[in-house]
């Protein structure tokens, strides 16, 4: 019981030259970072990572997983997202604690009604699990729910999509990276990426503040980050603006919530934590900013949220809050691509607030991407020139309030 | 998270009293020989960058007047344009 543990990966000093360079320690870099090494022999990478791993929204996420997305360019992508988990848990040899519970969205309306309908034909089209249910249903589903007309916003029906639910963010992040390290990946903690350097239209190297590291393929995963290393580095401008999400804990309870709960209409969702505790969140500041500071008027709106949705809730105290930075994009699509403005450069950003579910697929096909050099077919519709050429994917059917966009 | 943004009518307000909106990107482009890529540029993409920016602002809860100011995003405080010409 007492033995003596070994760390999950060795610290090595920066090496001046490497075959791959991944600038982002986050799910999406160490995902990239393993499969490379795993899938295609790929072992000299380095992942470059300017505070510590999993600091950004790889540890700030709330942790839900699902694949009931809008448009059938997203819906594949999630579906082998949900389907990788177990497989990456034995894969690891880490326990990524996938709780598949399922996730049921509220619909206040008739007309959010219908907007599922076109969401659960999209699902079950792409042989994903998701059904519309009616109110009564939805009682039976999460019994704390009031379901009479007292509410604010009566609950009309929802979608339940079973496949979804929880996964263990830490642990996806020490498990991608311990994976990896076994493999010859090398983690650079505390080392920021400061340039990228561009010879005869190509990746040449990449500079940081403990050396310059000649590689000819870097990729860009640092998240919420990226837009900025992408115009500091490169001149590169993304549509992308970073604004803060903020999420909290209650106290912990007894076990309630069998499943995900959200809303649109009090914008918020909800989820009981194996520890007991009601995570909740949704919100995010309305402009765009590096920060991760969180604000007393988004504690009063969740609680007004949550005690309208779930009224066995009024009273409980919240115990945390926190905010991490999401990267939203004018259509709520990620941005994947390769190769431009410079060849070797690849780009995996915009994920707003879907980076956590998307990761390790994401992480399987860029480093698809990286190695062979051929765009696979999955990521070809998240390229950037989509918004030169006015296709824009439908993943948000209308531009929200909280979007800096509209 | 919450700041003071100075309406140039109603003076120092809460940040939430305000909507964004954008980056000063500079006039619109001429319709002339306007290619997809410099309309793209234009209504889509953003510095985003880490520090001081121009940006504009409406004072939605307020009198309703658009103005700029200058924001310091890792801050996340306003900047006055004296600071900035005096090198902050």
């Amino acid at each position: 019981m007492f033995l003596k543990f070994n760390r999950l990966w060795k610290e090595t000093p920066l090496k001046s030259s490497y075959d791959a360079v991944i600038i982002g320690g986050g799910l999406h870099g160490l995902a990239t970072a393993y499969f490379l090494a795993s899938r295609h022999g790929i072992t000299d990478v380095a992942v470059i990572e300017k505070k510590f791993i999993g600091c950004g929204a790889a540890g700030r996420n709330t942790a839900i997983v699902r694949a009931n997305q809008r448009t059938q360019e997203n819906v594949p992508l999630y579906k082998e997202a949900l389907d990788l988990w177990p497989v990456l848990t034995q894969e690891l040899d880490f326990n990524l604690m996938f709780y598949n519970c399922g996730n049921l969205n509220l619909a206040h309306s008739d007309a959010a009604l219908k907007a599922f309908r076109m969401h659960v034909a999209t699902a079950q089209f792409h042989g994903v699990d998701s059904q519309l249910v009616d109110a009564k249903q939805c009682k039976e589903l999460v019994p704390a729910l009031d379901i009479s007309d007292r509410p604010r916003y009566p609950i009309f029906g929802g979608m339940f999509h079973p496949p979804g639910g929880i996964v263990r963010h830490d642990a996806v992040v020490w498990g991608l990276a311990k994976g990896g390290a076994k493999l010859g990946v090398r983690l650079h903690q505390g080392t920021e990426a400061t340039g990228i350097g561009v010879k005869n239209g190509k990746v040449a190297w990449v500079d940081t503040d403990k050396g310059r590291i000649q590689t000819t393929k870097v990729l860009n995963a640092a998240g919420a980050y990226s837009a900025g290393i992408a115009f500091n580095c490169l001149g590169q401008r993304l549509p992308i603006s970073v604004l803060t999400i903020q999420a909290m804990v209650t106290q912990p309870l007894k076990p309630l919530l069998h499943h995900v709960v959200s809303s649109g209409a009090y914008h918020a969702y909800a989820n009981q934590t194996l520890k007991g505790e009601i995570a909740t969140g949704a919100h995010m500041d309305p402009w765009p900013n590096y920060t991760n500071q969180s604000t007393a008027h988004y504690i009063k709106h969740q609680a007004e949220a949550i005690g309208e949705m779930l009224p066995c809730l009024r009273g409980v105290k919240f115990m945390r809050i926190w905010g991490g930075l999401a990267d939203m994009t004018p259509d709520m699509a990620p941005i994947m691509d390769g190769n431009v403005p410079v060849e070797g450069y690849y780009l995996d950003c915009g994920w707003g607030y879907f980076g956590f579910k998307s990761a390790t697929v994401t992480g399987k096909y860029m480093a698809q991407y990286m190695a062979t050099g051929e765009c696979p077919e999955i990521l070809k519709p998240f390229r950037l020139k989509r918004f030169e050429e006015h296709r824009l994917m439908g993943e948000t059917a209308a531009l929200v309030d909280y979007t800096a966009n509209n | 998270m919450a700041f003071l943004i100075a309406c140039p009518l109603c003076g120092p307000r809460d940040a939430y009293e305000f909507r964004f909106g954008g980056e000063d990107k500079g006039p619109r482009p001429a319709t002339e020989n306007l290619t997809p890529e410099a309309w793209c540029d234009y209504v889509h993409m953003a510095d985003s960058r880490f520090g001081v920016q121009k940006e504009w602002w409406y004072h939605r809860r307020g009198c309703g007047t658009w103005f700029t100011i200058y924001r310091d995003t890792v801050k996340n405080i306003e900047v006055s344009v004296k600071d900035l010409e005096a090198g902050k």
